[in-house]
């Protein structure tokens, strides 16, 4: 109908000019600029071809940058995964005590993300922290790159749990129950029913969340921020931190640019599979 | 029809709420100067009775009232001073108090007002302290808080040692053996010294070379934007990291680069480098677990005489203004800088001060306060801090590099070579960008 298609248009206008003005014209105007060389203080002073990019590049910080991303990516995502998916299948069946884990996980979405990102570095700190006293070892968590990468993605998880936790229980508690009545009665039971029944009939919320928790380890900055400010040796210094050091700490436009598109474009390429998915669900 | 006019309604709203963003302005004349500071604890208490007792002296006489703003470390405010310069200077402050990493920045910057310009009386300010904020622009910002590196030390285990502060740093090779402890295991449980140098430690271990070094040229880039590196082929950086790697190789460094006063305050680590500014704090965390002493930072060898260079903070104008130079010239008083030096541990920068007998009876009762100062008279006023542009990312290139030297093994020639391709590729692109 064409009086309806219109009526369509006009809900969706206000939507498409944000849109358009907030993020086509800004994704427009970065991806025009990362060919050419613009000042500080923003002048295009000529066109550099793709000088931009061959400086990023060689950019041994910048390189490290994505391998410390990588890494981190490594470690987030199956950890993440797990404990999500452990806790949403403790307590996917609702009885009366599922209630107080269910609020107990579902408490860090209330905490800010630079709070508890504070609450770490105070926990961590030093050789006498907190957990030092716990765990009775004087490791120096945040001083060895190896155990600061660790406590990032501690970190990270935490922050990740509660929304992946959420997106799993309802999924697991919409399971149509016809489905899982029929296996009952075809004698499946514990493991066979939970990894042959229950859990396919969640694999597109699944493969959602691993998706979604994948853009964010991949867009992980933020948290870097607060807690290790890339150290100790850059060892914490993630695409996206590298990215605001260089944009708004050393104001290098060539570099802000060129990160900005190829981050773009990684982001596009998740954001794709993930409505993909989605539209299976 | 109803339904259409609504849509049509809601999409104007729309525009009503995006048009006012770029239509936003401070209003003008209103007696306000913003002032954005970095101070905070400590430091932040001392600033904001200052800025009070102006508020309701001097400042209520004139008509003026500063509303002094904090907005994080120092590299923080610069990070908000260059994003509300990009919007336009209508969003900038009066005033900004900035650290040596700004004044590349500021210098080159269309909206940094001078002192000059402002006609501020800066003549009572200390002299190394108006050297270390000019440049071939002339004087970029009023000195309000001056600073140092110092060598601060564990004086109750010194003393319990017979041990002096070590002059040199092949001294410190040879004390700290006596320094540090181990556990049965072998495990060390104090370090001589913790800390990994960085650009600022560098500039007084790099800069006093030979008297007098720079790390880059143009006078470290005060006369003009540099695009050359030097401590590579003068071979300041190597001389350095030698020395450096002798002290390490005794097992009593600990290459941390958080929490240094932490440990330094739990008894961990005999000695550390920080700014005469964290003075106060220091002896705050300490608690009185022992005695805090002060030097004179050890020299990287013999020839290494030109000492350190004044750091710490200066107050940039953003609006040619009565009122500004009003502020400015206040906080430069004698009677704020008192102040603020018994506070914080700051190095005065009036030097109306220096035989000023309320000063000098401060001075008697804290002589950590005074090594500060000493240090700076016994200095080469031309050792000056960097400028140079990306300066966070070198920050963290030297420390990664000296963890190369000294934990990896990595060879001292392919360091230097390295560290200076990194800075002479920011150099080189900041060139790029801002210089045709």
């Amino acid at each position: 109908m064409k009086k309806n298609e219109r009526n369509a248009y006009l809900f969706l206008a206000p939507s498409l000019v944000l849109a358009v003005l907030f993020f086509m014209l800004p994704l427009a105007k970065s991806f025009t600029g990362s060919f050419l060389t613009i000042s500080q203080s923003g002048k295009v002073l000529g066109f550099a071809g793709l000088r931009n990019y061959a400086a990023l590049f060689g950019n041994p910080a910048f390189i490290s940058s994505v391998a410390n991303t990588l890494r981190f990516i490594v470690l987030f995502l199956p950890l993440n995964t797990f404990i999500t998916l452990l806790a949403a299948a403790l307590v996917r069946k609702k009885e009366k005590w599922t209630r107080i884990p269910e609020f107990i996980f579902l408490t860090p979405l209330a905490l800010s993300l630079s709070a508890l990102a504070l609450v770490f570095k105070e926990m961590f700190r030093g050789s006498v922290s907190i957990m030092g006293r716990i765990f009775s070892t004087d490791v120096q968590w945040l001083d060895e790159p190896f155990t600061a990468m660790a406590v990032l993605v501690v970190l990270g998880v935490f922050l990740d749990f509660a929304l992946d936790f959420i997106l799993l229980l309802a999924a697991f508690r919409s399971t149509d129950r016809s489905i899982l009545e029929a296996a009952e009665i075809d004698g499946a039971s514990g493991a066979r029913m939970f990894f042959l029944i229950e859990l396919p009939a969640i694999g597109n919320m699944l493969s959602v969340t691993v998706l979604m928790a994948l853009k964010d380890a991949a867009m992980i900055s933020a948290p870097v921020m607060v807690l290790t400010e890339g150290g100790p040796f850059r060892s914490t210094e993630t695409v996206m931190y590298f990215y605001y050091l260089e944009a708004f700490r050393s104001g290098n436009r060539g570099a802000e640019t060129t990160i900005a598109v190829l981050m773009v474009l990684v982001s596009v390429l998740l954001m794709t599979l993930i409505s993909r998915r989605r539209r299976n669900v | 029809m109803r339904g259409r006019r609504i849509i049509w309604t809601a999409a104007l709203m729309v525009f009503l709420c995006i048009f006012p963003l770029s239509a936003g302005g401070s209003s003008e004349d209103d007696g306000v100067v913003t002032l954005w500071h970095s101070n905070s604890g400590v430091l932040g208490n001392a600033f904001d009775d200052i800025i009070e007792e102006f508020n309701t002296t001097v400042g209520k006489e004139k008509g003026i009232e500063v509303e002094a703003v904090y907005q994080g470390a120092a590299n923080d405010v610069l990070t908000k001073v260059k994003a509300a310069a990009s919007t336009g200077t209508s969003s900038l402050p009066d005033i900004a108090q900035l650290d040596a990493t700004a004044a590349l920045d500021m210098k080159n910057s269309d909206y940094l007002v001078l002192p000059g310009d402002l006609g501020v009386d800066t003549s009572a300010v200390m002299p190394s302290a108006i050297e270390s904020l000019m440049s071939d622009r002339g004087l970029l910002a009023v000195p309000f808080n001056a600073s140092s590196l110092l060598f601060y030390y564990n004086k109750t285990l010194f003393d319990s040692l017979g041990l002096t502060p070590p002059e040199t740093l092949d001294d410190f090779a040879k004390t700290a053996p006596l320094l540090g402890e181990k556990d049965s295991s072998g495990k060390v449980t104090r370090y001589a010294f913790a800390g990994v140098p960085a650009t600022y430690e560098l500039g007084a271990f790099i800069g006093a070379q030979n008297g007098l070094s720079y790390m880059v040229n143009k006078e470290n880039g005060h006369q003009g934007t540099p695009d050359k590196v030097l401590f590579g082929e003068e071979g300041t950086f190597k001389n350095f990291l030698e020395h450096w790697k002798k002290l390490y190789d005794t097992g009593y460094v600990s290459n941390i680069t958080s929490g240094v006063s932490t440990e330094f305050a739990a008894g961990r680590t005999a000695s550390m480098l920080a700014s005469s500014s964290s003075l106060s704090t220091v002896i705050n965390t300490v608690g009185g677990r022992f005695e805090v002493g002060t030097a004179f930072i050890p020299r990287t060898d013999e020839n290494a005489t030109g000492g350190v260079n004044i750091g710490g903070g200066a107050m940039f104008a953003f609006s040619q203004d009565e009122k500004v130079k009003t502020v400015l010239e206040y906080l430069i008083s004698e009677g704020v800088q008192l102040k603020w030096a018994e506070r914080t541990g700051y190095m005065p920068v009036n030097t109306g001060l220096y035989d000023d007998p309320g000063y000098q009876a401060f001075l008697e009762g804290n002589p950590q306060f005074r090594v500060a100062m000493e240090q700076t008279q016994a200095s080469n006023p031309a050792v000056t801090g960097v400028w140079l542009p990306s300066a966070y990312q070198i920050y963290y290139s030297f420390q990664t590099e000296i963890r190369n030297v000294t934990e990896n093994g990595k060879n001292i020639d392919q360091a230097v070579s390295d560290m200076v391709n990194t800075v002479q590729a920011a150099l080189d692109e900041y060139a790029a960008q801002n210089l045709v």
